[in-house]
């Protein structure tokens, strides 16, 4: 090594740094091909090195993390409970759900085709939020893909081997991702007069008397009742209902003489706003910011649910659980709030996740 | 000629940059002191510096760099140049040290690293990345420093063995 003089050797290392610097900067396929090279010629050290340091890695999470996952077995065995009973409801609205938006003709989740796998190792630097999975190129996935767990979105691919695959998580400060805010209203406590099975519901006016019909709500969805049909009903048939009518409220198709079928009111839906989340780094959460401060969306609320919005150009494909709102940091101005966001994924214990086989258009080669 | 080609220092600096990295994003990746992953491949290019001066030291720590690189996700050859920069000036600090001792080494290895720690966020933060520079870093350095001040000394002497061409080394 020792040819060269001192300044020349600096100069060369120097003017290597920028060229390589610049040339993985801008995708090269020569710089990528190289990574690719790499990783086949130290997947099989690496792979012989953990099975050798396995024994010394178990002895040390046995000596630092023991109390921690005492309590969060604890923890999570009395989620378990308290879910289970929610999941049950939950699969039955879910359902439906996907019914209705396939009945529409809008895109689903179910309709992606996805490849799960294990996180086998996260990024060994301190300044990036990154982790590996023993899935890749053979299963589908490409760059771009965005990677989820049983409990939201994690990351997007950025990097994609035959056998493995790069996961960027969401709080790398370089993810950024399009989603929308639902503003859930605040709580109402109404009381309806419930029946066995329907509850009814007399509104008398100056001029008309109707009665609505309503079937309990199943599921925690506000404003949104699945399979049921609410019907007006014109007061004279009504306020002295013969025995023959037994079923009030009960219209049959075809039989609806003058009631009008409506959907449930506008203001009772959830309002949506779409916004940019943004990753952080360590120790600091996503916050969501470019929200419009829109009279109509009202206030933002701590808890409020955050979903991938989809779009042509979007990383993900809609309503992707994200997280909810943490936090709200208030600005003057047309700048509109910057919330702080509680992923609902727990990025620290990240095991099976699941790809989605779904590249974003601005993704694809030959993408501008 | 394999032999001839194995011992060439650039053979075997690749080898045990290539084993040390494996330890790097197994074990050390995994065991987090104070929520700090330690650098071994930093200590590998700082004790390159210390064993064998500054300009071997700038050439060993851009390799490593460049090897580290590779597994990451950060640019290629931001790593080598930061890794570069390190082993450059653990060897020209070293040189300044009349009698250098197993407690200088330590200390020099163990600033080095930390500077190391101090520069790659900004080294990231100059190609564009947001968000590296945190009051975390200082924690990071501060760690990696201590620790790789504590295993300086058995890693110079490996690196000495290394990056010693074996005529000189009367093999």
């Amino acid at each position: 090594m020792g040819g060269l003089s001192r300044q020349r050797v600096i100069a060369i290392l120097a003017l290597t740094s920028i060229l390589l610097i610049t040339m993985d900067l801008r995708d090269s396929f020569p710089v990528s091909g190289l990574r690719r090279l790499f990783g086949v010629i130290f997947q099989p050290v690496e792979g012989a090195t953990r099975v050798i340091t396995t024994p010394i890695n178990n002895i040390w999470h046995g000596m630092t993390d023991y109390g921690d996952v005492s309590k969060e077995n604890k923890r999570l065995k009395d989620l378990i409970a308290r879910q289970e009973g929610a999941t049950i409801a939950n699969i039955a609205g879910v359902r439906e759900a996907q019914e209705l938006l396939a009945l529409n003709g809008l895109p689903t989740l179910a309709g992606i085709d996805s490849c799960t796998g294990q996180v086998v190792g996260q990024s060994p630097s301190n300044f990036s939020q990154t982790v590996e999975i023993n899935q890749g190129r053979r299963c589908g996935i490409r760059v771009g893909m965005p990677v989820l767990n049983a409990a939201g979105l994690i990351g997007k691919v950025t990097e994609s081997l035959d056998d493995r695959a790069v996961v960027m998580l969401i709080t790398d400060p370089a993810y950024s991702l399009s989603v929308k805010i639902v503003n859930q209203p605040p709580p109402v406590v109404t009381v309806p007069v419930l029946g066995p099975e329907s509850a009814q519901t007399t509104t008398t006016t100056s001029t008309t008397s109707t009665t609505t019909t309503t079937i309990a709500p199943k599921n925690t969805i506000s404003g949104f009742t699945p399979g049921v049909t609410v019907a007006t009903i014109p007061s004279t048939s009504q306020i002295n209902p013969s025995p023959d009518d037994a079923s009030v409220g009960d219209i049959r198709p075809g039989q609806g003489n003058d009631s009008q079928i409506t959907v449930p009111p506008g203001a009772n839906l959830p309002l949506r706003e779409t916004g940019a989340l943004e990753g952080r780094g360590i120790l600091r959460t996503p916050i969501v910011r470019f929200i419009e401060n829109q009279p109509r969306f009202g206030s933002v609320y701590v808890g409020s649910p955050i979903v991938s919005s989809g779009g042509a150009t979007s990383l993900a494909p809609p309503d992707i659980v994200v997280g909810t709102v943490s936090r709200i940091i208030s600005r003057t101005g047309t700048l509109g709030p910057l919330l702080e966001v509680k992923v609902a994924a727990n990025l620290d214990s990240l095991n099976f996740v699941r790809v989605l086989l779904y590249q974003p258009s601005t993704e694809r080669p030959g993408a501008p | 000629m394999i032999l001839i080609i194995a011992q060439k220092p650039a053979t075997r600096l690749f080898l045990l940059a290539l084993v040390v990295l494996s330890f790097q994003t197994t074990i050390f990746n995994t065991m987090r002191p104070f929520g700090v992953c330690l650098q071994v491949m930093l200590l590998l290019a700082t004790s390159s510096g210390l064993a064998r001066g500054s300009e071997v030291g700038a050439i060993a720590g851009f390799a490593i760099g460049m090897m580290y690189d590779l597994v990451l996700s950060s640019p290629l050859g931001l790593g080598a140049v930061v890794f570069a920069i390190v082993g450059y000036i653990a060897g020209t600090a070293n040189a300044f040290v009349h009698e250098p001792t197993w407690w200088t080494r330590m200390l020099l290895g163990g600033m080095s690293s930390g500077l190391g720690m101090l520069l790659m966020p900004v080294a990231l933060t100059i190609v564009g990345r947001e968000g590296v520079m945190s009051r975390q870093i200082i924690v990071v350095a501060l760690v990696v420093g201590l620790t790789n001040a504590a295993v300086t000394v058995p890693a110079t002497s490996l690196c000495r063995f290394v990056l010693t061409e074996p005529s000189k080394a009367g093999l």
